[in-house]
């Protein structure tokens, strides 16, 4: 009888013990880690954050790397204004996407005065005028634009840099057998690399991120622990291009090159 | 051959016989009737089988105006013709454009070239002649078929449910409304061309309250938007692009008079209309829009159209005392490694609101709800309701939420 009881008193403690184990929808896996990630440069006397760059995560460290890190400082890349100019892109258009760091025209509005105003980008302007012909409507054939512009001037650039990327990727994926992870910074220079397997890694941005007078291309090493988010929060990956002797890092900077028609 | 008397006697002679068994003059009147019947009832077999012949032979003959009958749709019960399938065998086989004309021509209904409406009825007859006029098709409330489109059946009923994505339009919508695609979205693609700045204006709350009201679901204001941050340079394009709020997932439905209605409105919704993608992908870059399947994945059944479960409630986009500033991609950490919609969720962890809901931040923004301050009233009411509604609220915080407040 005596036994019996304890049976049920140690039944109805498991079941009211059991909801404690019961794992929250938001609750992390904690055998899992995370980077954040910080990204500036500094341009004269100014630092400056790295806003809208991808980065990619690399299983291994350098030394595992080694070769795969070489191929990525040889990758030969042409520079936007090199490219646009090659392209025969007028001034006003260059003019445009350097304004807001932009690698297509999907990146901002096409405002009206660079279509038909005083700053108005004759690319912009001819693509304004087809739109008109077809849809009829001045405001949609201003928030249509791009699908008038000639695949070079819209996303060439953009398209060239993703290919010598997916070649990199492709190499990477090969090499580490690992589906590479790749974030992109936000205004602040931050992102984070989430749900990762603790482990050394090398994060990299693959291809030069033009800053102002400069290229800068990193490759820097991180070995992540199951952490949850905050804690990976109070202690950042800051990519610089600058020394830093906490980070293990390679960083080629290079002036961009100037470029004629 | 018998000559006519003989005949005669031989009629006799049945009569007779016939009579014989009958005892009285009141039953041989009654037989005569009968026997006149009889015949009647003879000659109208007769006649009905000799009417059911020369029908069934004119039937017979090849008809060389109609379509042959390989091309044609197999009779089947009518509920079978009540749901359209793209996935069907046939349905597969055609080309979007076979039926969808883009743009749509006698029906556009937007201010921009769409796919607005369904097919034609040609797209339909030119398979289907044997669902739609049949005398079977008629029987009981008219052709089945209709009801793929229109909201009743019958040549005189041109009323028509919403097509695709359920518009403002005020059409009627199907009474469950299911899916036949899922869509496929690279979201870490377009993070690359467009980028990921908050549309804001520095003047504060009224700033966000106009954003609000201008991000209310609508074309004209989705496809381009203001976005200088410090009225110097022009700023990147952004999710809001796409993502307007939208006012079905409110948590208070009616704001109560005078308040500030823009965080009653919570949450962004997903793209309700193809001109968030055609102002792009309109031509020559792909998916163009005559490339359905670009974008609309078939699946094999119907799918539910489920909306994503909200945690945090309570949240307001352009809410938040109005001091919700951030860029999208601080706070959705995932959104830019994403490369299919397949298992994502639009969630933010709790590290990313105690960058500034927290005590030491108090300094900075003085008039912050923080996590230790709510972590105060749990221990008191048992539930955290700045956030959260009740069904979340009265749970024990998860370990990351005590991460958050260390």
């Amino acid at each position: 009888m005596a036994i019996r009881t304890a049976l049920v008193i140690a039944a109805f403690a498991c079941c009211l013990i059991a909801p404690c184990f019961v794992v929250h929808p938001q609750t992390p896996q904690t055998n899992r880690g995370v980077i954040r990630l910080k990204v500036k440069f500094k341009s004269g006397d100014v630092t400056k954050e790295l806003a809208r760059k991808r980065f990619f995560l690399i299983k291994g460290s350098l030394e595992e790397n080694k070769s795969l890190i070489e191929k990525i400082k040889q990758t030969e890349v042409t520079s936007r204004e090199c490219y646009y100019r090659s392209k025969g892109a007028s001034e006003a258009l260059l003019k445009w996407l350097k304004q807001s760091d932009c690698e297509s025209v999907y990146c901002r509005e096409i405002e009206e005065k660079y279509v038909t105003g005083s700053e108005a980008v004759p690319e912009f302007k001819a693509a304004y005028d087809e739109g008109l012909r077809d849809f009829k409507s001045p405001e949609l054939a201003r928030r249509w634009l791009t699908v008038n512009l000639s695949s070079d001037i819209r996303s060439g650039f953009y398209n060239q840099q993703q290919r010598t990327i997916d070649a990199l990727v492709a190499q990477a994926e090969s090499s580490t057998k690992t589906r590479m992870l790749s974030v992109m910074t936000d205004r602040k220079g931050t992102a984070y690399l989430t749900d990762i397997e603790p482990g050394t890694y090398v994060v990299s941005n693959l291809v030069g991120s033009e800053t102002e007078n400069t290229r800068i291309l990193w490759a820097c090493e991180r070995e992540v622990k199951a952490a949850d988010l905050a804690v990976a929060m109070k202690r950042p990956l800051t990519l610089s291009n600058e020394k830093d002797p906490k980070v293990k890092c390679e960083i080629v900077e290079q002036p961009l090159p100037v470029c004629t028609r | 051959m018998k000559s006519e008397p003989q005949r005669t006697q031989r009629a006799s002679q049945r009569n007779t016989e016939t009579f014989s068994s009958v005892p009285s003059a009141k039953s041989s009147a009654n037989s005569a009737v009968k026997s006149h019947a009889r015949y009647s009832l003879l000659l109208i077999i007769i006649t009905g089988c000799a009417i059911a012949v020369v029908t069934a032979q004119t039937r017979r003959r090849p008809r060389t105006s109609k379509p042959a009958p390989q091309q044609q749709a197999p009779r089947g019960s009518a509920i079978k013709y009540s749901r359209f399938l793209h996935s069907s065998e046939k349905h597969e086989s055609l080309a979007c454009n076979a039926c969808h004309k883009i743009p749509t021509a006698w029906t556009a209904k937007r201010d921009f070239p769409d796919v607005a409406d369904f097919p034609d009825h040609e797209a339909c007859v030119r398979c289907h002649r044997q669902q739609f006029f049949t005398r079977q098709s008629f029987a009981g409330t008219g052709p089945t078929i209709c009801t793929v489109c229109h909201v009743r059946a019958g040549p005189r009923e041109d009323g028509r449910f919403a097509f695709g994505n359920p518009n403002n339009a005020g059409q009627t919508t199907k009474p469950k409304p299911e899916w036949q695609f899922a869509i496929d979205f690279p979201h870490d693609k377009h993070q690359n061309v467009i980028a990921s700045m908050r549309p804001f204006d520095p003047a504060g709350r009224k700033g966000a309250l106009a954003y609000a009201r201008a991000s209310a679901p609508s074309f004209a204001r989705a496809a381009f938007r203001e976005s200088t941050i410090d009225g110097k340079n022009p700023d990147y394009n952004n999710c809001s692009i796409c993502h307007v709020t939208d006012r079905t997932w409110a948590v208070f439905p009616l704001a109560p008079g005078g308040s500030d209605t823009a965080k009653y409105y919570v949450y962004k919704g997903s793209p309700r209309s193809h001109g968030d993608c055609f102002n792009c992908h309109w031509k020559a870059l792909e998916p163009v829009a005559s490339n359905c399947g670009g974008c609309h994945k078939l699946s094999d059944k119907f799918q539910p159209l489920e909306q994503p479960k909200r945690i945090s409630a309570k949240f307001a986009h352009e809410g938040g005392k109005g001091e919700h500033v951030m860029e999208c991609t601080t706070c959705h950490i995932n959104i830019t490694r994403a490369s299919t919609l397949r298992g994502l969720t639009p969630d933010v962890p709790i590290a990313a609101c105690t960058t500034c809901h927290k005590d030491n931040k108090k300094i900075t923004y003085p008039k912050i709800t923080t996590i230790e301050e709510e972590f105060e009233q749990y221990k008191k009411t048992s539930s955290c309701s700045y956030c959260h509604t009740s069904d979340v609220g009265k749970k024990k915080p998860p370990a990351s939420h005590d991460a958050a407040a260390q």
